[in-house]
């Protein structure tokens, strides 16, 4: 008990009086000024203020189970308060004492107010009636204070007389007299003393009973404190605690434990052994005197008042010291290690750790280790020691001390790092030491940071706390890892498969990934209490008043209201595991959905989201604001019934179904244009034109015909703006249509005769010309003056598509999952799809086709289970293990049948034939091979197959002579789950890209051959690329495709050279194998090359005409000045002569595929047979041979392709 | 107790550094120490491929039960012919049959030794149920060199369940020993995830042992490395287990280096010409025959594919 642990402090006048309020974190204090101060303590926030007293208020008191207060002052008045919020006031004020006020008291059960004062009585009051019904008197001398026993009609009170006395009150009960005030004399028979206790030099100041025992407890001027004892029959002095060098106070006993705590004028609250009647512990403080302290009737609470203000201080710490393995839960209650059993719910104690540190302070942590059953304990008194003690296999009959056999030392802050091995801190020295089993020093290591805790940090790491930051350090290599700037951290809580971390400081919570690579920070306004990881990712944590959630992406929120703190042990679907502040183990429903939900929402995991929306029906407006905000308007869409917001999200999703239907219930013209907009982006015009139907939008809708080329409409919109008498829209209409007629017509009738006449004349409808000077009573002579114009070409485009008939959306609307899901009304079998353990479980197992998927979710549990615990997860298995040992017992020993081999896990898991390879599968490996691309021929990649299967093992006899092990190298090494395990991957697609620029550098270098080889190779390697995701199979089709590209050209320039050798004849098949060579898909650089050989080849052979055209392509790839030179001169040769000397089957103005076979184009539209693994074009007269580019594919044959990764 | 002297060698020779107890002198013939002395020597020279020289080492006509195992594991494994290993076989059976009657004159660390040895001889005969059973598994023998014996015998039948739960019942008598640590590290290399750093640990533990140098030590940990995924850290363990080795690496490191070689960045050409040292100068190594096994199994599946005509422009 070093420390007093203030949990709250507020400045003001002298305190006089407290009281702390039953069940709520309220505190009454009385000042000496007059005033009544309500605080919530938990919160450090003053709710209320009563300032009706006038002069000091000493006297203050809860109701136990009613919102009331009651107070007492130097006005001699006592008053009842409702404190509600509501309905705060002053309800009653009671009079009659004849000075101060001392104290004030509520009867646990009945109706009465007890107060003592300064008039020497002690009066019982009734509440309901506002009477006093007993005057107690006797005292000589002011009453300092009276207090009502907790279960029996007894009163304890203490005087400047020097004495205690204590009341019965007994006949007080039996016959509540409801007298009128004033008639004293009646009390007599009920108001008796029943023990006056003298001891006491001075002035009693205090005196109380103890909640269970027969004791009372008395503070004095004397200085001293007197513990008494009664019986039935009589009183008497036990004892003194003698200590204080002023005046005491008050003296109370606490209510949980063996201890009377005492504060007084000498500036000290003070702690007490009850049995020893030894001092425990001294809080000083500078300059205030206590004058007065309040215990908490419940909780290990105590308030005391001095002159300037009040303190609330716990007396230890209350977060018991626990861990967690597999189900069960070790933590420390009243000083036993005891075991808590999640499922049976057995709670057991284990061990006694009495006498290990004070006997008053309980241990801070504990850490434990399954492999050796042990527990290593932290205690802060005796300024820190650690206690190593193995706990017994079963507690039965007497519980082990763990000062038998525990070995201890000094040190702040111990834990287990390996199966034998701790660690412990030492703060002021700044070293840690590693430790084994026998307590001996291994290591020691001084912290790059200065130390203020250690946690376990993985294996065989260490997370060590500074003020500023943490840093993980690992302690074989005795480097700092990483590091990370967060306030001090006080917790460290490790998620079930190790992965994530979680770093609790008093505000913040920094969630980080096992290397502190990744983190976010979330800050809390209140205090954090405690957290633990859901099995599915997500991290819960208490605060002071809350238990929220937090995602790994820092999303968080609260999932429901504490009354009082908890410490939270382990969360387990709707299950909240915790500690509750007394130690004792309790369980808290809560609702998951909505971090599951996000969860799922965060992981796309869409079936798990629709057995959500389906199963709960929560999801409230902040939900939808929650996929608003994070950008999922079409599955909030959802979840919405409001129409407006139903429109606001289907127009933000584009979904313009949804927005119509909605659009039509709401009927708003803003709700139309919206809409229209929205269609008009997405190309809907039939929507476009509902909308601008709706809202009479005739501008626009005219245009919108016009642009949809819808002829019909425009006539009839013509005949709208004639009914509707709009002669500018008539106009418009017809102007749009074509129609001359119209427009004319329309020009007539607003009497613009001029205009119609010119129109008529313009257009070559002189008829009507004539009929219009007719009506306007002109002949053609009045019109002689009127230049003649040329035919006028106005008229609108000719429809080219019609588009009117069908709508053009250009904006894809991906069909989503849910609406998928959703129209199909009920979700198929939903009842089978429980909540999935978040990782990833969901795809994997939706598609549980599959045996190895089965197999895989076996292993999986297994698996989060093991990391569960933090030392190493392959101990932690040992358990487990011991469990099976009886049915497997017969298994062990020499009759042990062969286990699964880890190769024959790798065909399993894999459907990649380059971990069939690996495993030594070749059987498998080929059949894959064949299936997936057609491979018929293999001797080429017997190398490659080779290879692959040497360097996937690894040989050692780790013991002398016995032939050695034959051990297989993994790809993931963190993986040990029997249904993910695969093989090294020996080729990857890096390793593939540097044999490929090897041949780009062959190339370069003109060795063509050698280039051929190396392409050739490469795609015999890529055939055993195992892919992992998605993107690396398409940089998987790119790298073939590459390969292939540079095969093909490779091996048509290697057959030009050759037939420019044997046959020089043959220009024109030289000159076509040069054309052809350019249009393989090469890198720019060696393009380059390509067109360069070409111009040179059809230069010399005066094709001067395509040999510019190849210069011109050169061109375009931006070569060395040197080269443009060239180009350019090859260009003019061209512009010259203009001529092709040698005519050859090459069109360069139609794409071709070349034949890998023939070397002649295909030509786009010609058909062609295609290699199954590299999909190179080739005559169909080669169908069912043997694909010469790579000699391994049958051409044409089926293949199922690359099989989709599983990750 | 072991002496200081015995407790070292057996240090040695559970590390692997079989090249320092060769070169061992042996203690006075009198003295308490000199049998296991001269069986742990014995037993180094096998490990090292030198049988001859280590039946040589026994005197032919001894008595000892242990000393004459050794020298029948010496045979067995120089033996060539078959029936001169399946005499070396019986002659261990015998022995074996020999230390369970009562009045067998024999310490209970020898009736261990000549247990361990047949049960090596089997284990390398491939006859995995006697081996187990004269290494008694699952009995609680307390011999912790059966125990790491059975542990290795179980892995390479691919138990690692039953490999731990025997090393877990070891635990419960023999603390932090050495050897048990080396049966976790054995375990953990086959097991994987954590368990590679156990191993990796372990050696790295005992590399940093001033009291012997132990090429063994630096392949393992370069074993334990490349399971690791640590492609270039392995190689240098393993380069440096090789300048140990005085240029000339053993069997093992050269296995585990073409390993290597093949999984680093290097050309697969480093790769194949370490296996073809490998297979030259340690034929029967099983990554050799195994290597050639898969060849063979490769040519006979490869051949039930019919292989069409190549298409060429003139057919």
């Amino acid at each position: 008990m070093s420390v007093m642990l203030t949990k709250f402090e507020s400045k003001s006048n002298r305190v006089k009086g407290l009281s702390f309020h039953p069940t709520q974190p309220l505190l009454a204090a009385s000042l000496h000024n007059g005033s009544v101060q309500l605080w919530n303590y938990r919160m450090g926030v003053l709710v209320d203020r009563f300032e009706e007293h006038e002069g000091p208020v000493r006297a203050v008191a809860f109701h136990p189970s009613r919102a009331l207060l009651v107070t007492g002052g130097d006005d001699y008045k006592i008053k009842v308060w409702d404190i509600r919020p509501t309905n705060r006031r002053c309800l009653f004020t009671l009079h009659g004492h004849l000075d101060y006020i001392r104290t004030v008291q509520f009867h646990h059960e009945m109706p009465w107010i007890l107060s003592a004062s300064d008039d020497q009585t002690i009066r019982i009051w009734n509440s309901t009636s506002r009477n006093c019904i007993a005057i107690l008197t006797g005292h000589s001398h002011y009453v300092m204070s009276a207090q009502f026993h907790p279960k029996e009609d007894l009163i304890v009170s203490a005087s400047q007389d020097q004495t205690v006395r204590v009341w019965d009150i007994s006949g007080l009960r039996k016959n509540t007299p409801n007298t009128a005030p004033g008639t004293f004399d009646s009390f007599d028979n009920f108001s008796t003393v029943k023990y006056v206790l003298e001891g006491h030099d001075r002035g009693v100041n205090w005196a109380s009973f103890h909640p269970t025992l027969p004791l009372i407890v008395s503070a004095a001027d004397d200085r001293q404190i007197k513990i008494w004892r009664m019986s039935e029959t009589k009183a008497w002095e036990v004892d003194s605690c003698r200590g204080h060098f002023n005046n005491v106070s008050t003296a109370l006993f606490h209510p949980k434990h063996e201890l009377i705590v005492s504060c007084g004028e000498d500036k000290t609250v003070r702690v007490w052994d009850l049995t020893k009647r030894s001092a425990v512990q001294t809080f000083r403080r500078e300059h205030d005197r206590f004058w007065v302290l309040a215990a908490h009737p419940e909780l290990n609470l105590f308030a005391a008042g001095h002159d300037s203000g009040l303190i609330v201080f716990k007396l230890e710490r209350e977060r018991p010291a626990f861990a967690m393995h597999a189900d069960t839960l070790y933590y420390v209650r009243d000083k036993y290690v005891r075991a808590y059993d999640f499922n049976t719910g057995s709670d057991i104690g284990l061990l006694s750790v009495r006498k290990f540190g004070s006997p008053y302070v309980p241990p801070r942590t504990l850490s434990y280790n399954p492999a050796e059953r042990a527990v290593v304990l932290t205690i802060s008194s005796d300024n820190g020691l650690y206690e190593l003690t193995t706990l017994p296999k079963d507690a039965v009959g007497e519980v082990k001390d763990s000062s038998t056999d525990g070995k201890r030392g000094s040190g702040q802050s111990a834990i287990f790092v390996a199966r034998n091995r701790f660690a412990v801190l030492n703060k002021s020295t700044q070293l840690i030491e590693v430790r084994d089993l026998s307590n001996s020093v291994v290591k020691s290591i001084k912290p790059p940071v200065q130390t203020n805790e250690i946690f376990y940090g993985g294996t065989a790491s260490l997370i060590l706390s500074s003020a500023t930051s943490v840093v993980l350090y690992d302690i074989q290599q005795q480097k700092t890892l990483a590091e990370i700037t967060t306030p001090p951290v006080k917790y460290v809580v490790w998620s079930a498969d190790g992965s994530l971390v979680a770093l609790l400081s008093k505000h913040t919570i920094t969630i980080a990934n096992k290397n502190f690579t990744q983190h976010t920070l979330i800050h809390e306004t209140i205090r954090i209490k405690s957290g633990a990881w859901d099995d599915s990712g997500v991290f819960i944590y208490s605060t002071l008043n809350h238990i929220k959630y937090c995602l790994a992406q820092g999303d968080h929120g609260v999932i429901c209201t504490l009354d009082n703190p908890v410490y939270l042990t382990r969360v387990k679907g709707k299950t909240v595991y915790c500690l509750d502040r007394s130690a004792r183990p309790r369980t808290i429903t809560i609702d998951p959905t909505e971090y599951r939900f996000k969860l799922a929402l965060l992981r796309n995991n869409h079936e798990e989201m629709l057995y959500i929306i389906r199963t709960s029906n929560l999801l409230g407006q902040s939900i939808i604001a929650y996929l608003q905000h994070k950008g999922f308007p079409e599955i909030a869409l959802h979840f919405v019934q409001d129409k407006n917001t139903r429109f606001d999200l289907a127009i933000e999703c584009g979904n313009l179904d949804v927005a119509l239907e909605t659009a039509q219930t709401i009927d708003r013209p803003d709700c139309w244009e919206r809409l229209a907009q929205q269609a008009l982006k997405q190309g809907n015009h039939k929507i476009v034109e509902k909308a601008y139907q709706r809202t009479k939008n005739f501008d626009r809708l005219s245009f919108l015909y016009l642009a949809t080329g819808s002829t019909d409409k425009l006539t009839k919109m013509q005949k709208i703006a004639d009914a509707r008498g709009d002669p500018m829209s008539r106009f418009h209409n017809a102007l749009y249509a074509g129609d001359v007629h119209g427009r004319i017509a329309v020009l007539k009738d607003v009497g613009m005769y001029s205009l119609a006449y010119l129109t008529a004349k313009t257009n070559g409808l002189d008829d009507v010309a004539l009929d219009i000077l007719e009506t306007a009573g002109l002949t053609e002579a009045d019109v002689d003056d009127v230049p003649s114009f040329g035919r006028s070409t106005l008229k609108p485009p000719t429809v080219v598509t019609p588009t009117t008939a069908h709508n053009w959306p250009t904006l894809s609307m991906g069909e989503s999952f849910f609406d998928k899901a959703l129209a199909n009304g009920n979700l198929e079998g939903s009842a089978d799809v429980p909540y999935l353990n978040g990782v990833d479980g969901g795809v994997a197992a939706s598609a549980a086709l599959d045996d190895w998927a089965k197999d895989e979710e076996g292993a999986e549990d297994i698996a989060a289970e093991e990391g569960a615990w933090d030392l190493d997860a392959e101990e932690a298995a040992e358990p487990e293990q011991e469990e099976e040992a009886i049915e497997e017992e017969a298994d062990l020993g020499a009759g042990a049948n062969p286990g699964v081999s880890e190769t024959e896990l790798w065909t399993r898991n894999s459907p990649f034939a380059a971990d069939h390879v690996a495993a030594g599968s070749f059987d498998t490996a080929m059949q894959l091979l064949s299936r997936q691309f057609g491979i018929v021929n293999f001797s080429h990649l017997k190398p490659v197959f080779l290879s692959i299967y040497r360097s996937s093992h690894v040989y050692l006899s780790p013991l002398a002579s016995l032939p050695p092990l034959q051990l297989h190298l993994r790809r993931d090494p963190e993986e040990s789950s029997s249904g993910r395990v695969l093989p090294v991957a020996v080729r990857n697609l890096a390793s593939i890209r540097a044999e490929l620029s090897e041949g780009f550098r062959a190339v370069s270098g003109n060795k063509l051959p050698e280039a051929q080889v190396v392409f050739r190779a490469t795609l015999r390697s890529l055939l055993l690329v195992s892919i992992s995701s998605d993107s690396e199979a398409k940089e998987w089709r790119d790298l073939v495709t590459l390969a292939r590209e540079y095969l093909l050209g490779v091996t048509i320039e290697i057959e030009r050279r050759r037939v420019a050798h044997e046959d020089p004849d043959n220009v024109r098949r030289s000159l076509e194998l040069a054309a052809y060579f350019t249009h393989c898909k090469l890198q720019p650089a060696h393009l380059q090359i390509a067109l360069r050989s070409a111009i040179g080849v059809f230069a010399k052979a005066n094709n001067h005409a395509t040999a510019a055209k190849f210069a011109r392509r050169l061109l375009e790839l931006n070569p060395d000045p040197k080269i443009v030179a060239q180009a350019r001169q090859r260009i003019a040769a061209g512009d010259r002569n203009p001529r092709n000397a040698v005519e050859i089957a090459y069109d360069e103005f139609t794409e071709f595929e070349i034949c890998g076979a023939s070397f002649t184009p295909i030509y786009k539209g010609s058909p062609a047979v295609r290699c199954p693994y590299t999909d190179a074009a080739y005559l169909p007269q080669f169908k069912g041979e043997l694909d010469p580019l790579t000699e391994l594919t049958e051409i044409g044959a089926s293949s199922a392709g690359l099989p989709a990764p599983r990750s | 107790m072991d002496s200081s002297e015995l407790y070292h060698i057996k240090q040695q020779f559970t590390l692997g550094a079989y090249k320092s107890l060769v070169d061992l002198t042996l203690p006075d013939p009198s003295s308490p120490d000199y049998t296991p002395t001269l069986i742990y020597q014995a037993r180094a020279h096998i490990a090292l491929g030198a049988p001859a020289a280590a039946e040589a080492l026994v005197p032919s006509d001894t008595e000892n039960v242990a000393l004459k195992s050794v020298a029948a594991l010496a045979r067995f494994v120089a033996a060539d012919a078959e029936e001169a290993r399946d005499a070396a076989l019986e002659e261990l059976r015998d022995l074996s049959v020999e230390i369970e009657g009562e009045d067998a004159e024999a310490t209970p660390w020898e009736k261990g030794t000549v247990r361990v040895l047949a049960g090596t001889a089997f284990a390398r005969a491939g006859e995995i149920e006697e081996a187990l059973e004269t290494l008694g598994a699952a009995n609680d023998t307390q011999n912790l060199e059966a125990v790491a014996y059975t542990v290795q015998v179980y892995l390479s039948i691919n138990r690692p369940d039953l490999a731990r739960k025997e090393f877990e019942r070891a635990k419960r008598w023999a603390e932090d020993d050495l050897l048990l640590e080396l049966i976790e590290a054995s375990i953990g290399l086959v097991t994987g995830k954590d368990g590679y750093s156990d191993a990796h640990a372990f050696y790295t533990e005992q590399l940093a042992n001033p009291s012997l140098t132990s090429p063994h030590l630096l392949t393992a940990r370069g074993v334990a490395r490349l399971l690791r995924g640590e492609v270039s850290a392995a190689q240098s363990d393993l380069e440096e287990a090789q300048s140990q080795l005085g240029g000339k690496p053993d069997a093992e490191t050269l296995a585990a280096q073409t390993v290597a070689a093949g999984l680093g960045a290097a050309k697969s050409t480093d790769a194949d010409q370490l296996f073809s040292q490998l297979s030259s100068e340690y034929p029967n190594h099983p990554l050799v025959t195994d290597y050639q096994q898969k060849a063979d199994l490769f040519d006979e599946l490869a051949a039930k594919f019919t292989v069409p005509a190549l298409a060429t422009a003139s057919a």
